[in-house]
């Protein structure tokens, strides 16, 4: 027990110490603080038909933890799910591997961790929720089973579900992590298209006891019953709305016991993970299979070649940056599995064939997404394969290398939007392909500025991932390629962006080749 | 060449210094340091490097400030990190060329000074699989392999033997004596004999500050009249140790053979010539 406690504690200390921990808890504070919007914002979060609730303890209560329910079943993954693979990266793996601790005390005991780290994002956004009510309630008396039912009841089970889901993840994709990424994005997507439909029985983010309630108010209030319920950032001008009062709902045993089956459910996976559990064996496997390709090679008694250093060919200056562009694109294209390429070569194909709007507005960004592995690391790889010993003392590392590593990654979006761009060229319009060759630019700045700053890739897997979701549901603000905005002012915004993200990756880079 | 490191101090906090006001002279020529863990060796071949900066203090190289002008050095240097790694990707000659473009090293020959190397560190069998295959051992000498991509004038080399076999740590010294003619090669080891067989200087460093430097002789003469050997009984060990610096036992059935360091020997015991190994745990050895 004792272990199991240990490895729960220091795994979560690791990780909340960590700056994609605070930035996450920093954006979801900030998120929390939009999901119950002021009476004069421009948008809704949750709404029944054309009737939203007043501002009292049930509807901040109940939208605020559905929200955050479903915010950090979004973003909390991509949070939380390197657990396992900091262990094997830190070496730490293999101690475990030695130890009495069983695959699934370990894997629970992550799960654990996970959760503890969701939760404790969860109780600053509970605790912004109250503070909300006292700022927008406008008299209506505060009640604090109306906080702790909905946070208990619904955002608890859905973050051990989704503590749960990295750690399965990992078990069985903790060799494909782009892959990860991707599925659990069509897992998410299909989560939240499920949760509306009220016919459906599955409810991992747990809204839809609640969702009914609405219904049920609403109807006995405008005696309607096709309100459908939304959720999300809706925007559009809330003036012919009504209003009603929502009073929470009654948790009857029924619905209490779904959410503990969702929980059992979670432990369940992980039981049947920890029985295909690698217990680490990663790099033997992986040593095994490159040995039966050169048997012949390694295990030959090597002869001795003494060389004179004096005699070898003089050496000559090329201060260039052209093969750091040519090796960081190397790379970027063996990075990941090659199967990708196959994904992203049917992507490049759907550019050319998809009605033009769907070509810009949802498979360019999917397509750069499954890039996220490659980009996610571009400035940052030197620190983390600790190469930065020889980049940092070799000549002009600020003015060569950075920049060779930013071109790479531009040279990646570009070729990969390359079908898009030469439709809008043939088709006369420059405005979505200066948008396009923008977007990727900001993207990849985006990366470098990102991976520096927080020294590591999950911050921006993070961000890019909201990205890359706010945009195929249509939210405008996140627009960072023109697939909405495609005016003369939007993109010189973006290039505004792009200039700031180039001063501050070389700033950034300038200040941390002098902290080694 | 000439290297002049000149009061150079790291400090963390207020009272925690990596070096203390430190001074040394570097010349053309193989300096072996030698220092426990914490002394400070790993932090001055950073600063050296110039991948660290130090607080106070200032490195000149041939006149020339490195401190201020990093790429003076830079375009000389060859460093081999205590502990680096590698893109487990990229294969041997795509990785030493990658190293190449950073230290702004092209040409037509670059191929071939990349194959020479890589046989010289004995990898040019495995050369084309991925470095992400190779051992520890492997890695170091890939390692080794390019800090000697641009025909480098100054040479640092942070434990450079660790993980190396016997066979291999030979080879390596073969392959710097070479450089030492021209060069300045600085050198830091745990293994007081892998300094002893090429260093031509020692320095010795012990809490961020410089406790000696000298030739080899001159080094060992700090012990010369202090090092001896006695029989004792297995049962006196422990308390002979209280009284002496015991830098060695070998066990002789219920006897002991310890060599030990002192101004005053105990009876019946034997002068020995001393070794570096003997000045080294004399110099850093903390008292009780």
């Amino acid at each position: 027990m004792g272990a199991f406690y240990t490895i729960i504690i220091s795994d979560y200390k690791q990780r909340t110490r960590s700056y994609a921990f605070l930035v996450t808890l920093a954006i979801s504070l900030y998120a929390a603080y939009s999901f119950v919007p002021a009476p004069n914002a421009t948008y809704s979060t949750v709404r029944v038909g054309g009737y939203i609730g007043v501002q009292n303890a049930a509807w901040i209560g109940y939208v605020t933890a559905m929200m955050t329910s479903v915010f950090l079943c979004w973003i909390g993954f991509y949070l939380i799910n390197s657990g396992i693979k900091k262990d094997i990266d830190t070496g730490v793996g293999a101690i475990i591997a030695t130890t009495a601790v069983n695959n699934f005390s370990y894997l629970l005991a992550k799960t654990w961790s996970n959760f503890l780290v969701l939760l404790t994002i969860v109780g600053c956004v509970f605790l912004m929720a109250i503070t909300l009510f006292f700022i927008r309630s406008s008299g209506y008396p505060f009640q604090v089973s109306q906080f702790i039912l909905p946070y208990l009841l619904i955002t608890i089970p859905a973050i051990f579900f989704t503590a749960a889901l990295a750690v399965v993840a990992e078990v069985f994709l903790y060799r494909y992590t782009i892959l990860m990424n991707v599925v659990y994005f069509i897992f998410f997507c299909a989560v939240v298209s499920l949760q509306v439909t009220l016919s459906s029985r599955i409810d991992i983010i747990g809204s839809k006891p609640v969702f009914a309630a609405m219904q049920q108010t609403v109807f006995e209030q405008s005696h309607d019953a096709s309100q459908a319920v939304s959720m999300g950032f809706m925007f559009g001008s809330k003036h012919h709305f009504h209003y009603f009062e929502f009073d929470g709902i009654r948790w009857t045993a029924q619905a209490i016991f779904s959410r503990v089956v969702l929980i059992c459910f979670a432990l369940l996976l992980v039981f049947i993970s920890s029985r295909f559990f690698h217990r680490f064996e990663i790099k033997q496997k992986f040593k095994a299979k490159k040995k039966s390709k050169f048997p012949e090679i390694v295990r030959k008694a090597q002869p001795s070649h003494a060389i004179k250093l004096s005699t070898l060919p003089p050496i000559v200056s090329a201060y260039g940056i052209m093969p750091f562009i040519k090796t960081e694109l190397l790379m970027l294209f063996r990075k990941g599995p090659r199967w990708l390429w196959l994904i992203n070569l049917g992507g490049m194909t759907a550019l050319i064939f998809a009605p033009l709007t769907i070509a810009h507005q949802m498979i360019l960004p999917i397509l750069w997404f499954l890039q996220v592995g490659r980009w996610s690391d571009l400035a940052t790889k030197e620190k983390t394969n600790r190469i930065h010993y020889f980049t940092y003392a070799s000549y002009k590392p600020l003015s060569r290398l950075l920049p060779a590593q930013i071109i790479a990654g531009i040279v990646l979006a570009l070729v990969l939007a390359f079908p898009l761009l030469l439709r809008y060229l043939v088709g006369m319009q420059f405005l979505p392909l200066l948008s396009i060759i923008m977007g990727g630019v900001f993207i990849v700045l985006f990366a470098v500025v990102f991976g520096i700053l927080s020294g590591g890739k999950k911050l921006f897997e993070i961000l890019f991932f909201a990205f890359t979701y706010a945009n195929i549901e249509k939210i405008p603000f996140l627009d960072y390629f023109g697939g909405m905005n495609q005016g003369i002012n939007y993109s010189l915004l973006i290039a505004g962006f792009v200039g700031l993200f180039i001063l501050l990756s070389f700033v950034l880079r300038r200040i941390e080749i002098r902290r080694v | 060449m000439k290297i002049s490191i000149q009061n150079i101090s790291k400090r963390y906090n207020k009272e925690k210094y990596a070096l203390k006001d430190f001074s040394l002279t570097i010349e053309t020529g193989i300096l072996g340091l030698l220092g426990p863990n914490g002394a400070g060796k790993s932090t001055l071949m950073k600063i050296i490097a110039t991948i660290s900066q130090p607080t106070q203090g200032s490195i000149e190289l041939d006149g020339h400030n490195v401190l201020k002008e990093p790429d003076y050095i830079r375009k000389i240097l060859g460093y081999l990190p205590q502990d680096f790694g590698v893109y487990a990707n990229l294969n041997a000659y795509e990785f030493l060329e990658y190293i190449a473009a950073m230290k702004g090293v092209g040409g037509p020959g670059l191929r071939k000074r990349i194959g020479a190397l890589l046989e010289g560190v004995n990898l040019i069998e495995s050369a084309k699989l991925p470095i992400g295959t190779y051992s520890g051992g492997m890695k170091q000498r890939i390692g080794i392999a390019q800090a000697l991509l641009n025909d480098p004038k100054v040479l640092i080399f942070d434990e450079p033997t660790v993980g190396l076999d016997p066979e291999e740590r030979m080879r390596f010294r073969n392959l710097i004596s070479d450089l030492a003619q021209t060069s300045i090669i600085i050198l830091s080891s745990h293994i007081v004999s892998d300094i002893e067989t090429i260093a031509d200087e020692v320095a010795i460093m012990q809490s961020g500050m410089l406790i000696t430097k000298g030739t080899q002789s001159e080094v060992i003469s700090l012990v010369d009249g202090k090092v001896f050997e006695t029989l004792l009984e297995s049962s006196a060990l422990t308390d002979f140790k209280t009284k002496h610096l015991v830098v060695n036992t070998i066990r002789q059935k219920d006897q002991v053979r310890a060599r030990y360091i002192s101004p005053n020997p105990a009876k019946g015991s034997e002068l020995v010539s001393p070794t570096l190994e003997d000045a080294y745990l004399f110099l850093t050895h903390k008292k009780p």
